[in-house]
């Protein structure tokens, strides 16, 4: 009957890694295990991949489009705007779990706070590759360009991470307000993330206003690493800027969250 | 209980109730008035060289050319969150309560409807008013914005028809509201954000054809251009045959929820 | 060394002062129950001793850790089941003891093996891969104390754990609480029923409006607001023959309606049959008999003026 035992064990890496596994497969459970949950994911990044195709379409005969195609220049967008949907889903859930009294349960754990983080993140993460996924292979079936393998797992990657991103964001509103009222600010700061980017158009044909913001906006780095593959080579040089302002966005939004995570019993 | 005056107290005391449900609930709003701001500050923003594309119609931005888009979004978000209010009633069992009374059957759909109509009222108003702040003309002047914001709001109470009409059927409020990305299909496919002319195919076929594209087109047409008459009656005919449509399906509806209880 | 100790523990939201400065102690193997009406402070008090919110005053230690300054020991040592049954409607039961098993820091086999345990114990063995969300309320409560088990913790903290359960289901919990504490562990039970904290807790500290009004193991709490009587009906007319038939057997107490009479009866029930045997050879007749004993409800009104269950009316102290 000794906790000590219990505790000892509670604090090494192994546990904690276990705890971040069983948390990421709870998380599966949202869409296997809820008829048509996974539905709106995957159905909204995709409406709006060829919606904006069927819409906005015609500006790629405008000059300052590296393409001739406009499917390949917005795919990666409707990619990552998935991504960030995915992930403020990860922070409604949370938001759920909280009002539900889920959360208790594992505050009330020997659990580190970033463990129990860190599962959910890592869950939306995984979560992202679905809609993503989806929304590429309707890419290419409407002319989508194939953007090489090095393309293909840049882009993967800046999904991925986007997804955490979004899930951090998502989380650490969750926490703060604890209610899931705050699900349409979750859904819309990663909307305007995303898209106040050259999203549709090249950054020198965007309004000068939208061009300032996106010059400053992090995620256009994320954006044009995505897209290299689709309308162009894969280089360094336009990939690590993306990783490097995701990685800020991670640090700076995965803190916040954590600092929510901690103050849960203020 | 019989009279035109009696409907008219119930109509008015329901679209009371559905007025304050509606604007008690920030949360609710925001997705209906937040979200299509984003996006035509985004689209503006993104697409707005557009407007320098062979073929793209005089305008005097982009942004006088988008507001009549971002109109018709609220508006059917409005009806698609009116139609999920009265699915929750249905489900709370409210409606079985006025079903059980002698009001008229069309007075509780009508006063449901006030609230959507109420939420595209506001809409219009602050779609308009974003445009003059940030620089568009309204070309059609007082009468051309009084045009469309009349447009819009019997658009809201037609599409609003529509969902009450689905949450009759289904009960269910989250059947309604699986219905959302719906709006967003029908929206791109018209003429709500770029000329139908310059859109790709197949969305530009079935835009051509799109009612809620003739809807867009009049309310459109006040504000870039002046108030023209045939663009008018087509908005007010496709309104029309949408009211026509969703009082067929309400009415229906209606006899199955009473039929299966 | 106390399993709780809490002093001067107090939580202010706002201006609202839920717990106002209480001080208890709970040794180690007892059964602590904490009786109070809705809004008392009962979940405030152990959420804070659970660690989900923080005092605003005073200090608190569980299991020889502070609340504060040593919260990850404190989880590590407790078990908490709280009100709000705190369970995923999507996974099956034995995920969810697993899961919890892996939270609380046990490698996976040896998770599994408790699962299994701990899921037989509860008898929910034959329901464990069906999802929660079908399970029952009593069925949903029992899980709910299994996962509290999982690490044989030192204190264990109930929070309501049968309210809104049907009468078997509540016995079924009981049993199981009294078991847990023949094995050593404390427990804290918050509860709003006055027969549980009667028939399960060693000490009972009675909260109303934040503070603690009172303290003490059922009995002596009970005897402190008096002690039992019978209630007797007789004939008409002979209601003051049986008075002094009754003044001889011990104390009267006055009569409430004038229409019968109160006798202490020190040894309760005990004494039933001399009472009725005086009576009869005085050929009184008895039209009914009660035996009335306080009960914490008195104990209750006797402390605050209302009552702990049922109406609000304030009652002359």
């Amino acid at each position: 009957m000794e906790a000590a035992a219990a505790q000892a064990t509670a604090s090494g890496w192994r546990a904690n890694l276990a705890t971040i596994a069983a948390m990421t497969a709870r998380a599966k459970n949202e869409l296997l295990r809820v008829p048509g949950a996974a539905i709106p994911g995957v159905l909204a990044p995709t409406i709006f991949f060829l919606g904006l195709n069927g819409v906005f379409g015609a500006l790629i005969d405008l000059r300052g489009f590296d393409t001739s195609s406009y499917e390949s220049f917005i795919v990666p967008v409707s990619m990552l705007q998935g991504a960030g949907f995915t992930g403020a889903a990860a922070g409604v859930n949370l938001a759920r779990d909280y009002e539900q009294g889920w959360v208790d349960r594992l505050l009330v754990s020997p659990a580190p706070r970033w463990v129990l983080l860190a599962g959910n993140v890592l869950a939306a993460s995984a979560r992202s590759l679905v809609p993503a996924t989806f929304v590429l292979a309707i890419g290419f079936a409407i002319g989508v360009q194939w953007p090489g393998l090095d393309g293909l797992l840049v882009c993967y990657l800046m999904v991925a991470a986007m997804a955490a991103v979004a899930a951090c964001w998502g989380s650490m509103l969750a926490l703060h307000y604890k209610s899931q009222s705050a699900a349409p600010l979750m859904q819309a700061g990663m909307m305007a993330l995303v898209l106040l980017t050259p999203a549709y158009a090249p950054l020198e044909l965007l309004q000068p206003w939208l061009e300032a913001v996106a010059r400053i906006n992090p995620v256009t780095h994320v954006v044009e690493a995505a897209r290299q593959g689709f309308v162009g080579d894969v280089t360094w040089a336009g990939t690590w800027p993306g990783i490097v302002a995701l990685v800020g966005l991670l640090v700076v939004l995965g803190s916040l969250a954590l600092r929510e995570m901690r103050r849960t019993n203020v | 209980m019989s009279g035109l005056g009696t409907n008219a107290r119930v109509v008015r005391a329901l679209g009371a109730r559905s007025i304050r449900q509606t604007f008690r609930r920030p949360q609710l709003i925001s997705p209906i008035i937040v979200f299509p701001t984003l996006l035509l500050a985004i689209q503006t923003g993104g697409a707005g060289a557009g407007i320098n594309l062979p073929g793209f119609p005089p305008v005097q931005s982009f942004l006088q050319f988008m507001l009549a888009g971002s109109m018709m979004q609220s508006m059917m978000l409005a009806g698609n969150s009116g139609g999920i209010a009265f699915a929750v009633d249905i489900e709370m069992g409210f409606t079985d309560r006025l079903f059980a009374s002698p009001i008229p059957r069309f007075a509780i759909v009508l006063g449901r409807l006030a609230g959507t109509a109420a939420l595209g009222l506001f809409a219009s108003v602050w779609f308009l008013a974003i445009g003059l702040i940030f620089g568009a003309h309204i070309e059609g002047g007082i009468p051309g914005a009084l045009l469309a914001t009349f447009l819009i709001t019997a658009s809201s109470l037609a599409v609003g028809g529509i969902g009450a009409a689905i949450a009759l059927r289904s009960g269910s409020a989250s059947v309604v509201q699986g219905l959302f990305p719906l709006v967003l299909v029908v929206l791109f496919l018209s003429s709500a954000f770029f000329p139908q002319e310059l859109m790709i195919e197949p969305a530009k076929t079935i835009a051509e054809y799109n009612p809620f594209s003739f809807i867009v087109e009049g309310v459109r047409e006040p504000i870039v251009s002046g108030i023209d008459a045939k663009q008018t009656l087509e908005a007010v005919a496709a309104i029309v045959g949408i009211i026509l449509l969703g009082l067929a399906l309400s009415a229906s509806a209606l006899r199955h929820r009473l039929r299966v209880g | 060394m106390p399993a709780i100790e809490v002093v001067g523990l107090e939580r202010a939201f706002g201006d609202v002062r839920a717990v106002q400065g209480i001080d208890l102690e709970v040794e180690e193997g007892e059964i602590y129950g904490f009786l109070g009406p809705n809004g008392a402070g009962k979940t405030t008090t152990v959420r804070m001793l659970t660690t989900l919110l923080l005092p605003t005053g005073g200090r608190a230690g569980v299991a020889g850790h502070d609340v504060v300054a040593e919260a990850r020991q404190v989880r590590a040592s407790i078990g908490v089941a709280l009100q709000e049954a705190a369970l995923d409607p999507l996974m099956t039961g034995r995920e969810l003891i697993r899961l919890q098993a892996t939270l609380q820091g046990l490698p996976p086999a040896a998770g599994r093996k408790r699962a299994d345990e701990l899921l037989e114990r509860v008898d929910l063995a034959g329901a464990a891969d069906r999802r929660v969300g079908g399970y029952s309320g009593g069925m949903k409560r029992r899980l709910d104390l299994a996962a509290a088990l999982v690490h044989e913790p030192r204190v264990l903290f109930l929070d309501e754990p049968t309210t809104g359960l049907d009468p078997v289901s509540r016995k079924t919990i009981w049993e199981e609480v009294r078991e847990l504490n023949d094995d050593g562990t404390t427990v804290f039970l918050t509860t709003q029923y006055l027969e549980e904290a009667d028939q399960l807790a060693d000490n009972v500290g009675i909260i109303d409006r934040g503070r603690i009004v009172a303290e003490g193991t059922p009995e002596t709490l009970k005897s402190e607001v008096g002690t039992p009587h019978v209630e007797l009906l007789v004939g008409e007319g002979a209601l003051l023959e049986a008075e002094r038939v009754c003044a001889e057997l011990g104390r009267l107490l006055p009569s409430k309606d004038g229409e019968r009479v109160l006798l202490e009866v020190a040894q309760g029930a005990a004494d039933i049959p001399r009472v009725v045997r005086a009576l009869d050879e005085a050929g009184i007749a008895v039209e009914s008999l009660e035996l009335v004993r306080p009960t914490l409800d008195d104990v209750f009104v006797a402390k605050t003026g209302h009552r702990l269950e049922g109406e609000e009316e304030a009652v002359p102290v």
